[in-house]
């Protein structure tokens, strides 16, 4: 099916709306502020919802007692689990090649039994205004009884720490133990010897890191409204990378059939991975249906950072590399541990997986565990552990070559993985361009011009990143309206311009102006089942659905004009919205026509959909000149070079906002952005004051330099993009910053007191 | 809590409204005049999406009490363009992409309205400060600033 699909996404040649550089088709609502978010969104008798959050971060919750609440003048309704159905551990819903957890977000929205983390929902209230809601969440009284809690990976899997779970075991162990532990798996990534071949290496290299907690920093706070209306349907207007996701996940939380929930997605302020998850759309539903009213909650940003929604995890580890004189790899061996947070499962096996990959080496021995602690259960973060476990591979590939005395770049070059090269997981990687890319780097200025000397200490930084992203499932439909325009719905949201780049594809398709066609987000019950807009699938997948569908219409629309020209289908062709014979001055008609003609003789409805499509492999090189100020450990990036193969740019401006962003997120987790929990288990930084994204004024301007190099099997050949290009990022400054000060930072964010340290240490 | 009437101009439109003591000028425009443009990211503060004009001064409205507004002369999002026509601001920021997921957007038109009424021709390190009160998590703000570059100076380098 893909073949026939990818016969009509040719990316070279001439096109008119594809590969353009065009403005996004929904700009005007958002620069006027008419774009609307859930937060926005009002229903007639609408009122509001606060969470009551539990103060430590781990407690047996022994009583809750809301009749005090109940009583306040304004308050409509309480929950708490009581209201929600257990469920069994291990519940799940199909997403993607893989399953969504219920019985975990069921935790992250309101808690059963136990508390994990500082800010894990226990109870919530609805009233007629947020002072009231307020108030009223006073009054609640819990007794807790408070249990020893675990804050750091160390501290968890230290000999006598407490354990969250009696019955955790770790799984993927070579010899199973039954003594309970914080520690949920292992996972392990091998092929030949590497002990031995690094005990044979002309050098080698030993480095151990630590990255903390960081938060994706959308500035919308999580915000849903939810509706449960007389005949019993519950709606739900919400902020998610899913919508599909949010109402599978919803239904099992509260115990009612998918016939009952509709989810009606509205504009998402940025998610990044940490709206895939639902915060509290259930317990928002469950007040609607107790009060009888329509309910928005809206998460405050101390929420959002204080347990309200999952940061991203933390990760430690320890790499080992070797090579011979003349700069060949041939072993890496690497042990590394991630935080999950409160909850369990969150598998380190997709990072081992990317994260040696860029490489070639044959032997090899990746060893990856999650472990839980008492904080918030950790999400997705674009690329998620990428640019964590890149602090470490890239900063000893950088090393290495210093050891080796060799250009970073011709290290790497003579190390890279090609098309055909062995994954770590034993499969031949697809197409990729790691040589290109380096070879664009050498010839750019920002590798070739010699770094300026400055007052202070100055470094120029290298480094690569590679991810997988993946495909999963994409559904759209089109009709054709009484005019012979195209109209439609989609199953994705619109999390970076997906709008504009499938009406891209659709006028392509249909040969006509971006005028001329129309597209939406379908909400759950107006469009197929789709997979979340995650992990740089959309695009993609989207594209081969539309033209899909885009085919399907076209042939019906040409069936339906041979009938009413009185020739066959074969005899006609499709050009720019109308169907002609072959003869130049032969009869032609348009698509308005054939739907003027036929509009009422039954409905053009066609579908499209992508499944399992091949992987877009995305592969990144960035290169930056940095300044440490040798006083204080402060760190100014300079200038900042971001190379991206994107096999085919279809809205080139769409695709640089996507690198530019992701390398300012970089940044910030590079150099400011760190969660720092007291001793407490409390967040200290939970606020945009003290937890630090990057402003205006603390990033350079960002110069991209994309490369096309299409993917053989995907539409235009068209690669993932929103996700690499923050993984090289903190590991390219970090580079930059041992050949300024000629020491290695090995703990991120670099924060200047690190830096300092680093930098006075003999 | 008692209640009381507020005085003010409100894109052009004088308004009475009825406020609790307690809320801010956020809250005031978004829920009780539904001027929902205005966005609040961090109510403290902090990120600058709920930026607005107050007397010709760019203020946090999630900083101001609703009562300190009593009088002034207050500018939403919702009163920059005018009928068919967006303000320059605005029609660089889709020029350039300098909007993604659009909720910084708001914040930022206001703030940069708010920098040329006092520099028609600001430079970049003019525009980064300016900006520098709203945070982007989308753009890496490079866009942002190139479309107000375009704006100060519209024949200089693209
Ligand atoms: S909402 Fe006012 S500064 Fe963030
Ligand atoms: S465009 Fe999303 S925060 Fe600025």
């Amino acid at each position: 099916m893909f073949e026939e699909i990818i016969a009509h996404a040719d990316p070279h040649g001439d096109h008119d709306t594809i590969g353009r550089r065009l403005p996004r088709i929904d700009s005007g609502k958002r620069v006027t502020g008419e774009a609307i978010y859930p937060a926005d969104f009002q229903l007639p008798g609408m009122v509001y919802a606060k969470l009551k959050r539990s103060p430590h971060p781990h407690a047996k919750i022994r009583s809750i007692d809301t009749s005090k609440a109940m009583e306040l003048a304004g308050v409509l309704a309480v929950t708490t689990a009581d209201d929600f159905p257990e469920l069994e551990p291990g519940t799940a819903v199909p997403m993607g090649q893989g399953s969504c957890d219920v019985w975990m977000v069921g935790q992250i929205n309101m808690a059963r039994h136990k508390v994990f983390w500082v800010g894990q929902p226990v109870a919530a209230v609805a009233a007629i205004d947020l002072h009231i809601a307020e108030q009223a969440l006073e009054l609640i009284k819990i007794e807790y009884e408070v249990l020893d809690a675990v804050f750091s990976i160390d501290e968890a899997t230290a000999p006598a720490a407490p354990a969250l779970y009696d019955s955790m075991r770790t799984t993927g162990l070579d010899t199973p133990s039954n003594k309970p532990t914080n520690v949920c798996s292992r996972t392990v990534f091998k092929r030949g010897n590497s002990d031995s071949a690094l005990a044979n290496s002309d050098e080698t290299v030993e480095l151990s890191i630590k990255v903390d907690t960081a938060h994706q920093g959308y500035i919308e706070p999580q915000s849903v409204v939810a509706q449960h209306d007389r005949d019993g349907l519950t709606t739900l207007w919400v902020s998610t990378q899913g919508h599909f996701t949010t109402e599978l996940v919803t239904a099992r939380v509260l115990g009612i059939p998918q016939s009952k929930i509709r989810v009606v997605p509205l504009e998402i302020g940025g998610g990044f991975g940490g709206k895939v998850f639902i915060h509290g759309e259930s317990v928002a539903a469950k007040l609607a249906e107790k009060c009888g009213r329509p309910v928005q909650l809206i998460f405050s940003r101390e929420e959002v950072l204080q347990g309200g929604s999952g940061p991203t995890a933390a990760l430690q580890g320890k790499l080992e590399i070797g090579a011979s004189k003349d700069g060949v790899i041939n072993a890496i061996k690497s042990r590394i541990h991630v935080d999950a947070g409160g909850l369990p499962d969150m598998n380190p096996g997709i990072i081992l997986q990317v994260f040696a990959a860029l490489y070639q080496t044959p032997n090899l021995f990746l060893e990856g565990f999650d472990v839980v602690t008492n904080k918030p259960r950790t999400e997705a973060y674009r690329a998620p552990g990428g640019i964590q476990a890149a602090f470490l591979m890239e900063q000893a590939i950088d090393e290495l070559s210093q050891k080796l005395e060799m250009d970073p770049l011709e290290f790497r070059r003579r190390n890279a993985s090609v098309t055909g090269s062995t994954m770590p997981a034993g499969t031949p990687f697809p197409s990729i361009g790691v040589l290109e890319i380096a070879d664009a780097v050498a010839a750019h200025p920002c590798w070739t011009t010699p770094l300026k000397e400055g007052s202070m200490p100055r470094g120029r930084g290298l480094a690569f990143g590679y991810w997988r992203g993946t495909s999963m499932t994409s559904a759209c439909h089109v009709t054709i309206s009484g005019d012979g325009r195209p109209m439609f719905t989609l199953g994705s949201v619109d999390i970076s311009g997906a709008h504009t780049s499938m009406a891209q594809v659709a006028a392509e398709q249909f040969q006509m102006s971006l005028d001329d066609v129309y597209v939406a987000t379908g909400d759950s019950k107006s469009v197929g089942y789709t997979d979340i807009a995650a992990a740089s699938r959309v695009t993609r997948t989207m594209a081969a659905a539309v033209i899909d569908a885009s085919q399907a219409a076209l042939a019906e629309l040409k069936k339906r004009a041979a009938n009413l020209m009185q020739l066959t289908a074969e005899e006609l062709t499709y050009d720019h919205g109308s169907f002609r014979t072959a003869n130049d001055n032969g009869p032609s008609m348009t698509v308005a026509d054939v739907m003027k003609a036929t509009l009422t003789q039954g409905a053009i409805i066609c579908q499209g959909s992508s499944s399992n499509l091949p992987f877009g492999v995305e592969v990144g090189a960035h290169v930056c000149d940095v300044e440490v100020d040798k006083d204080t450990g402060q760190i100014t990036v300079l200038k900042y070079t971001a190379f991206q193969d994107v096999g085919f740019a279809l809205n080139p401006p769409a695709v640089e906002g996507q690198i530019e962003g992701s390398v300012v997120q970089g940044l910030g987790w590079a150099i400011s952005e760190g969660f720092d929990y007291g001793s407490d288990g409390r967040l200290r930084n939970a606020s945009l004051l003290d937890y630090r994204i990057p402003t205006a004024l603390d990033v350079p301007s960002i110069d991209t330099v994309l490369l096309q190099k299409p993917v053989p099997g995907v539409p235009y050949g068209l690669r993932g993009v929103g996700e690499v290009p923050i993984v090289p990022v903190a590991a390219c400054v970090a580079n930059a910053v041992a050949r300024a000060v000629g020491n290695r930072v090995t703990q991120m964010p670099m924060t200047p007191e690190r830096v300092f340290k680093a930098m006075t240490a003999s | 809590m008692s209640k009381e009437i507020l005085e003010c101009s409100v894109n052009g439109e004088q308004q009475s409204c009825l406020i609790d003591r307690r809320d801010t000028l956020l809250e005031l425009l978004r829920t009780r005049l539904q001027l929902t443009g205005t966005k609040e990211g961090c109510g403290n503060g902090n990120c600058g999406s709920c930026t607005v004009i107050v007397d010709s001064q760019t203020v946090c409205s999630c900083l101001m009490f609703a009562v300190e507004a009593q009088d002034c002369e207050i500018t939403t999002i919702e009163g920059v363009a005018s009928v068919g026509e967006l303000h320059r601001v605005q029609e660089a920021l889709i020029k350039h992409g300098g909007t993604q997921c659009g909720f910084c957007t708001p914040g930022v038109v206001m703030s940069a309205v708010g920098l040329f009424a006092e520099n028609p021709s600001p430079n970049e390190s003019d525009i980064r400060l300016a900006i520098a009160g709203n945070i982007c998590r989308c753009t890496g703000y490079e866009k942002i600033v190139k479309a107000l570059m375009d704006v100060a100076d519209p024949k200089g380098a693209d």
